[in-house]
This record gives structure tokens, sequence and C-alpha cells, in this order.
């Protein structure tokens, strides 16, 4: 008897040294994982914040489609941040504040009041005028790890009403009294499970819960459940209720979103209502807190009536609890379940500018601080402008699709800022909103009539020797190429247009005169101004390259527009504003930079022609959509074949370029101004832009030019039109006609000309 | 110019606000401080709301000044219409950061005289939210906060593209950072806006004078600064 008994305390003190040592090592895990980083963060992408100012040009439409995106709930009154209500023109919102690179913005409450498409009125709550405010800005999409958790990290007094209750009246009703488990818990389940015959309940604490989540595998076993329990108990030795409590609510697994795992409540919350966690009304609450249980059993997307049934069972315990009252759950469980559409936050929903975004930040990111730091990355995206592009596509392929072949016709779109060289909106496939090969950035294809641009300014900047009214000879030749190919290069329409004035033949895009002029100019000047443009090519310099044989991207394109649209000075397009550390210190900043690359008087006669091609040339269709006072500068350009349907075109304030073709790079039914112009033409119907209006340079003038021999002559003569010139190079003026009676139609034709 | 066509200039102007939309600088007011309430439903082309300057000191006449070459250590001044706002005898001042300016103490409040000034009918009159981001990124330049500043001006500027003052601070901090190339790149920007405004020519030019004397091209400087004097 006694030496058994000596065996069995030397065994048992053996037995506690090994778990005291076990206990020792799992403390120090326990306490190295809480108290160090405890979760990495993706880094996260917001578009542009909506400005607001009087005057500014925003549709009322555009508005609440921009509010109801950033999930603010339409109320009677407007009762707290995230809050609007609107009567009438009158919108009066409470924005969520935010920090910003620059300053933070309060939250507070604004009017807004709307005329037309304008801004007419903003104040304060008080009724003060307010010059200027911006609301948070719309999370597009993060950038995730290889194992895809992402979070919305919050803190323990951010979490709104009940939340706390309620986690705790439905998953651990011990929580505040217990040390880690609960033997009530544990007893509970064990009486549940026992009378129900099957495993039911869990007798799991929230701290089980997180250390189980936290460090351990999910293997289910009972030497698991030990160490789990040992642990438990010594979180809570070491850390108070709160923390822990906070722990679990960051952790917890509440849904799957393609390949991406939404862990805790801030991120679930953005994810399931579009909302910050601390606005959740009690309904939503309850929601979060029933999904716990079983988040793919009850994702209210896909089990709306499950999910509805599980919260107002979660409604019906806290009556039962008396959390809350009666009367608040009924009228809770009166309420939708209010999930918004799927697809506001999913980072599915604008891949080909996310593409781009993140191609910029890997040059200057290792791709572990991206994926985990909790970098807030701040983008010039307006999801006003891309779903503006993203339906004039739609609409256009629709519009087109009885002409064989269209189906198969793929799209890249790029719409920016020429003011400012910021990227706004980007298509990469006629399915917007599929991630996948990104033509918009990487379909690179003959830019075909695009070129031609180039070509007319490299002569405009030689005012000495051409002017807009130049002659020249539109007649079909040929020559051999460095390549030893002979070349004869041919019209459109196959014909040839004897001598035509300069700008004729940009306007009109005629292929003998244009290739003429290049090969006068050089083609490695043209070359030359194409690189100045900002375009990076090393195209050979053989002379197909005058009509477009080189290959660009939509986006080079674009940058090679910019430089047009911008008064001749070079702008890099940037996606990218500023990037903000998870705390909210300033990171980095992608500057506004800007160089002069052409003579302002150039570029402005370049954009003279560029706007007669809207209004008298290959672009003229444009004005059957638009009106016609709006002016704009574009180029058509359509490959051999119409393989490549092109166009590229601006306005005062929105420039885009537009290309159609097929992947395999098979013909299509579509030339540049049949394709291409329709789908930019509907676009800036929907962004409805602002004219062209070039501020005339001090080295330009107009003079006064007879319509059929290109000779000066006085506004008082028959066919006497208005043309812009570099001083010096214009014409002399001719003697007054002394008719004073110039007839209406002339002066019609004149005004034309002057429109 | 006859004094007839003030006022004549000055109802087509409001005129023409009334029934157009207005191209490119909505937000900015370009006109005389005597205007300030008769223009005040024009500059967003909405029509006929109601006007509401009466209430709005900082609508009906402030002028703010474009500083001139030290103007970064300056806080955002304004004047009433008329005085001349240049202070162009500055420019050898170091670009050093300056102390912080108070928010509210840079500016005086315009004496509402409603005389006509004549002199600056078309500058330097700037508005709301513009007005607002340029006093803020002063704020933040006079705090030392160089990027802050920039990155408020680039704000600025997204409302405002073709405002010429607004490049003109931006090619000043540009300066302040130490990047004279594009501190002159922005100056240049600016002076094809500002075509008819000899005053903010002359800033413009001398700016672009030191951008060019900090690059090392004295010959260029000097055009420059011809250029400035011709300009006034």
């Amino acid at each position: 008897m006694r030496p058994w008994l000596g065996w069995a305390f030397k065994l048992s003190l053996v037995g506690l040294v090994v778990l005291a040592v076990f206990a020792v090592y799992l403390d120090a895990v326990v306490q190295e994982k809480f108290s160090g980083k405890r979760w990495t963060v993706p880094a996260k992408v917001y578009a542009r914040p909506l400005e607001l100012f009087v005057g500014q040009k925003l549709a009322k439409a555009d508005f609440l489609k921009e509010l109801d995106a950033l999930g603010y709930r339409r109320e009677g009154a407007v009762s707290g941040p995230g809050g609007v209500s609107v009567a009438g023109n009158a919108i009066e919102l409470y924005s969520r504040g935010f920090q910003f690179y620059e300053s933070a913005e309060p939250s507070q409450r604004v009017r807004v009041r709307f005329s037309g498409d304008y801004v007419a009125g903003l104040t304060q709550a008080g009724g003060g005028n307010l010059a200027v405010a911006r609301l948070e800005p719309l999370l597009i999409g993060g950038l995730y790890p290889a194992h895809q958790e992402d979070r919305v990290l919050i803190k323990i007094d951010q979490v709104p009403p009940y939340l706390v209750e309620t986690l705790v009246a439905i998953e651990d009703r011990e929580f505040f009294n217990h040390f880690g488990v609960s033997p009530k818990g544990i007893a509970r389940a064990v009486w549940i499970n026992a009378t129900a015959g099957q495993l039911r309940q869990g007798g799991s604490t929230l701290t089980q819960q997180l250390v189980k989540n936290f460090y351990l595998t999910n293997e289910r076993s009972l030497s698991r459940k030990a160490t789990e329990a040992m642990m438990a108990v010594l979180l809570e030795l070491h850390y108070e209720k709160k923390d822990i409590l906070e722990a679990y609510l960051n952790e917890v697994f509440l849904g799957q979103d393609g390949q991406r795992a939404v862990h805790g409540f801030g991120l679930a919350s953005q994810y399931f209502f579009s909302q910050p966690l601390s606005e959740l009304k009690l309904e939503q609450v309850a929601l979060l807190v029933g999904m716990v249980k079983g988040p793919t059993y009850y994702n209210p997307r896909r089990n709306p009536e499950r999910a509805l049934a599980r919260r107002n069972l979660v409604l019906d315990v806290l009556v039962e609890q008396g959390v809350v009252s009666a009367e608040e759950v009924a009228a809770a469980k009166r309420k939708p379940l209010g999930i918004t559409q799927r697809g506001t936050l999913a980072d599915s929903s604008f891949p080909a500018f996310l593409d781009l975004v993140k191609r910029q930040l890997r040059e200057d990111y290792q791709e572990q601080d991206l994926t985990e730091e909790g970098l807030r990355i701040f983008t010039s995206f307006d999801p006003i402008m891309q779903l503006k592009a993203e339906s004039a596509l739609a609409d256009t392929l629709k519009r087109l699709s009885g002409r064989k072949g269209v189906d198969q016709v793929e799209a890249g779109m790029v719409v920016t800022s020429p003011e400012n060289g910021e990227v706004q909106a980007i298509i990469g496939s006629r399915q917007p909103r599929f991630a996948g090969f990104n033509r918009a950035l990487d379909a690179v294809r003959p830019i075909g009539s695009l070129i031609k641009p180039a070509i007319y300014l490299t002569a405009l900047e030689r005012p000495s020797q051409y002017t807009l009214t130049s002659l020249l000879e539109d007649k079909p030749f040929s020559i051999k190429g460095q390549d030893g190919q002979v070349w004869s290069p041919q019209n459109y329409d196959r014909k040839a247009h004897g001598t035509i004035y300069l700008y004729q033949g940009l306007v009109n895009s005629y292929n003998l005169s244009t290739a003429k002029l290049g090969l006068e100019l050089g083609v490695p000047e043209v070359l030359k101004t194409m690189d100045r443009l900002g375009v990076e090519q090393k195209w050979p310099a053989y002379p197909s390259m005058l009509l477009g044989a080189g290959g660009l991207s939509p986006l080079s394109v674009a940058n090679m527009y910019q430089t047009l649209a911008n008064g001749g000075f070079n702008t890099p397009l940037r996606g990218i504003r500023n990037v903000l550390t998870a705390e909210g210190e300033p990171l980095k900043r992608y500057p506004f930079q800007i160089q002069q690359r052409f003579d302002s008087g150039a570029i402005y006669l370049l954009q003279n022609a560029m706007q007669r091609t809207m209004t008298e040339g290959t672009g003229r269709s444009v004005y059957n959509q638009l009106p016609r006072s709006l002016a704009l500068a574009g180029k058509t350009g359509t490959s051999n074949d119409s393989r490549d349907s092109w166009f590229a075109g601006f306005s005062q304030d929105v420039l885009a370029v537009v290309w159609l073709g097929r992947d395999d790079n098979g013909p299509t039914p579509l030339t540049g101004a049949t394709g291409a112009l329709q789908v930019w033409a509907d676009f800036m119907r929907k962004a409805d832009p602002l004219p062209l209006d070039m501020p005339v340079p001090d080295n330009v003038v107009h003079a006064w030019v007879d319509a059929n021999t290109g000779q000066g002559t006085d506004p008082s003569c028959p066919n006497a039109v208005q043309i812009p010139y570099i001083r010096g190079s214009q014409p002399v003026a001719g003697p007054a006609c002394g008719i004073q009676a110039p007839v209406n139609e002339v002066m019609d034709w004149v005004r034309g000309w002057l429109d | 110019m006859n004094k007839w066509l003030i006022p004549a200039l000055t109802a087509s102007l409001v005129l023409g606000g009334c029934s157009s939309v207005p191209r490119g600088s909505i937000p900015v007011v370009d006109g005389g401080s005597s205007i300030g309430s008769a223009q005040s439903g024009t500059p967003g082309g909405y029509g006929n709301q109601s006007a509401q300057p009466q209430a709005l000191p900082e609508d009906s006449g402030v002028v703010v000044m474009v500083p001139g070459g030290g103007g970064s250590s300056m806080p955002i001044q304004s004047f009433p219409a008329g005085n001349a706002p240049l202070d162009t005898s500055t420019s050898n001042q170091p670009w050093s950061a300056a102390p912080p300016a108070n928010a509210q103490g840079g500016y005086v409040a315009p004496s509402p005289s409603g005389i006509p000034s004549g002199g600056l009918t078309m500058d330097e009159q700037l508005d709301g939210p513009v007005l607002a981001l340029l006093t803020t990124a002063q704020q933040q330049q006079g705090g030392g906060d160089l990027n802050g500043a920039a990155s408020s001006l680039e704000r600025a500027q997204r409302i405002a593209p073709r405002e010429p003052q607004v490049l003109y601070r931006l090619a000043e901090v540009r300066m302040a950072q130490g990047d004279a190339a594009q501190a002159e790149q922005f100056a240049r920007r600016g002076l094809s806006y500002a075509s008819g405004r000899p005053a903010l020519q002359a800033s413009l030019w001398n700016l672009i004078a030191q951008a060019r004397e900090r690059q090392g091209d004295a010959a260029g400087a000097a055009q420059a600064r011809e250029q400035a004097r011709v300009s006034l």
C-alpha cells in the first residue's frame, strides 16, 4: 500500500513538473503572439474622395450613387454619421470624416443644394457657408497576401451599442465571470448534448474560441482541447477581458468572398453593409453575431431566409436575457436584412484599375509591405466616370451587335483628366468586372491614324515651312524603304484628293498626303515627336510607321494625347496620389509633374485641326450624339483590314482612349469611326464634359483667309474664313472688298468656321 | 478704356455667366470687387439661385495677394481691390520654411467700398474652395509641411485647373522643396493662363528667373527678369 502511494506521489510529481514546463512553454507562446503584432493587414486602395463646393459640376443622381456606394443610410432626418436625407434638390448628410494625406476631414453635418447639374449651395448644419468639403473615399480593393486573409482592425471603443452584449449573450454568457474556461458552460453543453443525443453545443468560451483560431489548428482531439483550455486560462491570467474581447472581434471568421477570407466584425460590417462597424443598428449587429456560429451556413447573401431566421432568434435571446426591450426587438425584427449588393467592396470590382495601381506600387514597395502593413493607398480612380465608361461600352456594343463579328470584339479603354494626368477610369475587357487580360495596359496594337497628329505637329513646329493652309499633294506614290520593300500607301477610300490644305490631310485622315508630309519631315523626326509626346517606343524608322504600323497600348496612347490636350505640357499618367501608413502617417506622395515639350502655339494650331476633325472630318458622327456647342478634339484610327478600331480624343476636362479589336488579331467589321468613336461619343455624352477651350497663346494670330485660294483676305470679302497662324507665318491681309453686304450665308459659313 | 465700358463689360459677364456653362474655371470668380454681389449667382452657371453674399464677407471682395519672391514666408494677405498686390523686391530671400501663419490673422477684412476699382478688374480675386485651399496650403507651408502644402495645392488645382494663382503657388512650393526645374515648369504653365493679368505675369516671370538662377542658368534668369519688367 505504502510503496504504491509513494510511486503514485512521485509519478504525479513528475507529471506536475512536465505539466508546469508545458505551461511555461504555452505561456510564452500565448504572450509572444498576443503582445506582438497580432495581424497582418493588407493594403487598402481607395478611390478619389468626392469634393463638394459651390459651382461644382455634379449631377444629383451621380452624387446619390456615390453616397449609396459609401453605404449612407437614407433617413427622414439625419441621425448621425453615415446618414443622408433627400428633399427635392436639397440633400443633407452627416459625413464620416477621414484622415487624408494632407489633412483630416472632420465628420460633419453638411447641406448640399443642387441646381441643374451643379452644386448651388454648400452649408454647415448651423447655416454657415462651407467653402469645400470631402466625402470619405470609396474603398475599391486591397492587396492580399497569399493566405488571403483580410480585415479592418477595430478598437473596442468603436463598437456599436449591443455588439458586446449580443455576442456574450449568444456565444458565452459567463464571459465576464469565468477565468478562461467555464465549468458552468461545459456542464450546460454536456447536458444539452446528452439530452439531444448528438453534438449540438460546444462549451467553448470566447477566450477558447479565440485561442483556437489564434494559436491552434483546426484538429479536433481531446489533447488539443486540453491545450486550448490551458492557453485560455493563461491568456486570461495575463490580459484583461477588454483586450481579449477586442482580439476576438478582430479575429473571428465571418465569411468567404471568393479567394478572400473575411475576418473580424470591422471588415464584415463593410463587406455586408458597406458601413463602418460603429454605425450598425441592433438588427445588423444581431445578424453578424448570429453568423459566428456558421458563416457559410448563415451567409445572408446566399441563404437569406436562414440568415433572417437566425437573426431573429438572436434578437429573441436578447429579450430573454433582458438586454433589449421587447418593443425594440419587435421593431428590429421588422427590418429587412439590409445587405448591400455584392461587389461594392469585393476586390474584383474594378480589376483593371487595381492592376494599374499594383504595378505602380510594386515599383516602390516590397510585396510584404503591401500585403501586411495595412498601408492606405489613395488613388485618382473616379467610380462615377468608371461606371459611365462601362455603360457606354456595354450600350454601344449592344447597339452594334447586329453587325457580324461584333460579338468577338474585345475592348480596352482609358479615361484621364488632361489637366493633371490623373487616370480616372480603366476598362480592360468587354466584361469589365472580370479580372484577366488587361487590354488597356497590355494589348499593344497598331495605332493606325492615331499617329497622324504627331506628324502634323512636327510640321506645325516649323511655322516658316508649314501652316494649317500650306498646300499638300494627295496623290499616289511609291518608295523603296530601308527594309528593301516597296511601299505604296493608299487612302481609305482608294482615291487621291489632289491639292489640299495641310489641315485637310489630318481632318480627313488622308494617308497619301500625310505619308508624303511625314517623309518630307523625315520618319526619325516624327518618331522623335512621339518620344517628346511621352511615348516610349523603339519603332524602326520605316515609312509604314507614318501610317501607324507601330503598336501601342491604350494607356500609352492616352499618354501621347495627354500632351496634346494639355497645351504641350507632358504629364506622366498617374493612378496613385499618395500613401499613408496604417496609423495615418504620410508615407509617400506621387506628385503632379509637368514638362513643357512643345510650343503652345503649335499645339493650338494642331488642336484647331483636331477640332475640325470632329466638326467636318472623320470624327463628325460624334455630333449625332452630342450638341454642336461642345468643342471636342480627337482622331480616329483604323489598322489594316479593320483589325483595330481606335479613337482618342479630349474635351477641356476629360480625355478618353478607346480600342476595339479581337484578341486573335482577326478582322472586325468596325473602323475607328464606326466602332471606337461610337463608344467614345456615348461616354462623352454621359460624362457631360466642358468644351475644349485652350487660351490663345501669345504667338498665335487669327488671320482672314480666302477659303478657295488660301490667300490673305479681308473679313468683308466673300469666302473669308479665320484661321490661326503662328505670328509671322500668316498670309498678308488682302484689301477690303467694299461690298458691305456679305450675304447671310457667307456669314453663317464664317461662323461655322469660327465655331 | 472708357469708363462706360466697365459696367457694360460687367453686365455682359453676368449675362454670359447666367446663360452658359462656364468653361474650365467654375469656382473662380473673375471680376471686380464691386460686382461681387451681382455676380454671385453666376459662377456655377446654375441660374437664378438667390444671392448669399451679404452674409459672406470672404465672397464679397477679398483680393488674395499673390506673394512676391519671398512669398513663402508670408501668410496669404488680402488687400482691398485696387492696391498693388505685388511685392517683387524680396526675391533674394531664402526659401526656408517660415514660422506658422495664424489661420485667421493673415486676413485683412476688405472694406466693402462698393466703388469700382478699375485697376484690377480681372486680377487676383479668388473665392470659395480655391481660396480656402490656398490658405490651408499656406498654413502647411508655414508650419514646414511642404508635402502637405503641395498636396493641398494639387487639390486646388483639381478644382480650378486653369487658375494661374494655384499654379504659381505650386511653383513656389516646388521651389521651397528644392525642385527648381518643376518650379519653372509650373510657373510657365501659369503664364499660359495669365493672359491679361500683368501683375501676375510679372510674378510668374520673377519666379522663373529665380528657378533658372537656382538651376545655374544666369542668362535665362536675366531674360526672365526682363520679361517680368516688360509685363508690368
